[in-house]
């Protein structure tokens, strides 16, 4: 039995700039269960970010409405924890401190907060470095620690916003590998934004295809790549099928979107 | 490829020191062969004899000079701190305080403490609260902007990622824009700091009877250049070892920032 934790409907956001209005999102629609791991993938400009941004609650759609677990989101939404391209970690804070900065919000007493980021901390793999500053740390680290004060302000759903992009393509696959056993092993909602076709088919149960400005939903590919999405699955020819037809409909949107800009 | 060598701190040491003394040996030396007269610049032998006359014995005014001018120093950046930084926050934070202020600050900030003098002296005299009073106009309104430069300098990415955890506006406040605007508030301060100095040195000269600008301009009048010197020593060493000081303090409060890389 899978139960909807978030429903997106008819969402659409339009701002107003100085050359006029511009519809970033447009009647965008789509259901995200309890447990499942969405990639959304699109073209440069389609309104990825707007997207999430609404999901975290920084701002409103200017049409239609988000859920989660049954509540409209109307303000700033902790429930769903955002991980960052640049990770946003607060540079005067300790690793330590930094990991349990949300549990401190909430004024849970010291001695509590820490014993519980430490967990987390070992969980990313980063037991060591508890009192290092993230600007002692390579950007795959300091990416595990935005993972770990995401995962222990205890979010229902994690925000991703292209976080690996930044890192080396090494990096970058550990770090896929790491997110997915972690997501498989607490089990949590994931919402991740990406432009890399692999990285979506790696990662996601289900991707989303947005068209280019304004996004909408162009088609939804349901990924049933067996776990756990070695090289074998990477060249499998499964992989290819999906890749190509994702790829098709992406290379679509991006010319669309290239030809509407000259 | 850019030739950018880094020495060691020793190397740095002596190599400095290297051009100290030949910057003191050609001074000495231009004043000894004659090539400029002792009387409008005595030699640093003399300067160094004058400046033990007057830190020992009967006539050991420089120490007292220097302890006043020093004191009237830190009071009056101390004030100036205690108002402009938490005013300067507001500012940074709140674009509406920003723009009532602002008009204000413009028409006081481009006025030299100097120019503060006649005022002052006339509502305060010439004792210690005019001396701090100088010092706080002359300070005021640069550590203002700099604390307001400083708070909207944030990363405004991180007060996003604060309260995507929870964090309401006050917490923001104490948590991210607080601690992220501190390094910028202090290398303010830092060079507000030297400000205070012409300050209290100009304030001194115009009108006061004792402090190292009081003792450089009554050297002037006796024609006695190397006291002069002495006083414009004294206030370069005591500078220093304040810079020094405040250096320190900025390393224990800012311990995640690198030190010795300039940024």
């Amino acid at each position: 039995m899978t139960e909807t934790l978030i429903k997106i409907q008819n969402v659409s956001m339009t701002f107003e700039t100085r050359k006029g209005r511009v519809e970033a999102v447009s009647d965008f629609s789509l259901d995200i269960e309890r447990g499942e791991f969405v990639c959304i993938v699109g073209a440069a400009g389609c309104g990825k970010s707007t997207l999430l941004n609404m999901l975290a609650g920084f701002v409103q759609p200017t049409g239609g409405s988000i859920s989660l677990d049954g509540d409209i989101i109307k303000s700033v939404e902790p429930r769903c924890g955002i991980i960052f391209q640049n990770y946003a970690l607060m540079p005067w804070m300790t690793v330590l401190d930094n990991v349990s900065f949300g549990p401190r919000l909430k004024y849970i007493s010291k001695k509590e907060r820490h014993a519980a980021a430490r967990l987390w901390i070992e969980k990313v793999g980063l037991k060591g470095f508890e009192d290092a500053y993230p600007g002692e740390l390579s950007g795959g680290m300091q990416q595990r620690v935005a993972l770990s004060r995401a995962l222990a302000n205890e979010p229902d759903v994690l925000l991703c916003d292209e976080p690996f992009a930044a890192l080396d393509a090494m990096t970058r696959q550990l770090m896929q590998e790491e997110l997915v056993r972690i997501q498989r092993d607490t089990g949590k909602t994931v919402l991740f934004i990406t432009h890399s076709i692999d990285e979506a088919l790696l990662l996601s149960d289900r991707v989303v295809v947005m068209s280019a400005r304004p996004g909408r939903v162009k088609a939804v590919y349901k990924n049933d790549l067996p776990h756990p999405r070695k090289m074998e699955v990477q060249i499998s020819e499964r992989f290819l099928e999906l890749k190509r037809e994702v790829w098709d409909l992406v290379q679509e949107e991006v010319m669309r979107s290239i030809r509407e800009r000259a | 490829m850019k030739n950018k060598k880094n020495f060691e701190l020793w190397q740095v040491a002596v190599i400095g020191s290297v051009g100290l003394i030949v910057f003191l040996t050609v001074w000495e030396g231009a004043v000894r062969s004659g090539l400029i007269d002792a009387f409008f610049l005595p030699p640093p032998s003399a300067v160094l004899k004058r400046m033990i006359q007057l830190s020992t014995g009967t006539d050991a005014v420089l120490l007292r000079d220097i302890r006043v001018s020093a004191v009237r120093v830190l009071v009056g950046f101390a004030l100036s701190a205690l108002v402009g930084v938490p005013a300067g926050l507001l500012m940074g934070i709140s674009p509406t305080m920003r723009a009532f202020f602002n008009p204000v600050i413009s028409i006081i900030r481009p006025l030299p403490a100097l120019s503060w003098i006649p005022l002052s002296m006339l509502w305060l005299g010439i004792g210690e609260e005019q001396k701090y009073a100088i010092v706080f106009m002359g300070c005021f309104a640069s550590v203002l902007v700099y604390t307001t430069d400083a708070t909207m300098r944030v990363d405004p990415l991180l007060s996003l990622a604060a309260r995507n955890l929870g964090a309401k506006r006050l917490q923001v406040i104490r948590h991210v824009i607080l601690p992220g605007a501190l390094p910028n508030i202090l290398s303010g301060l830092k060079v507000v700091l030297a400000i205070a100095w012409t300050c209290v040195i100009s304030a001194e000269m115009v009108g006061a009877n004792v402090g190292l600008g009081f003792r450089i301009w009554t050297a002037k009048e006796w024609s006695d250049t190397g006291q002069v010197l002495v006083g414009m020593i004294s206030i370069s060493i005591t500078v220093l070892l304040l810079d020094i000081l405040f250096r320190l303090v900025e390393r224990a409060l800012l311990p995640w920032q690198k030190h010795g890389v300039h940024r």
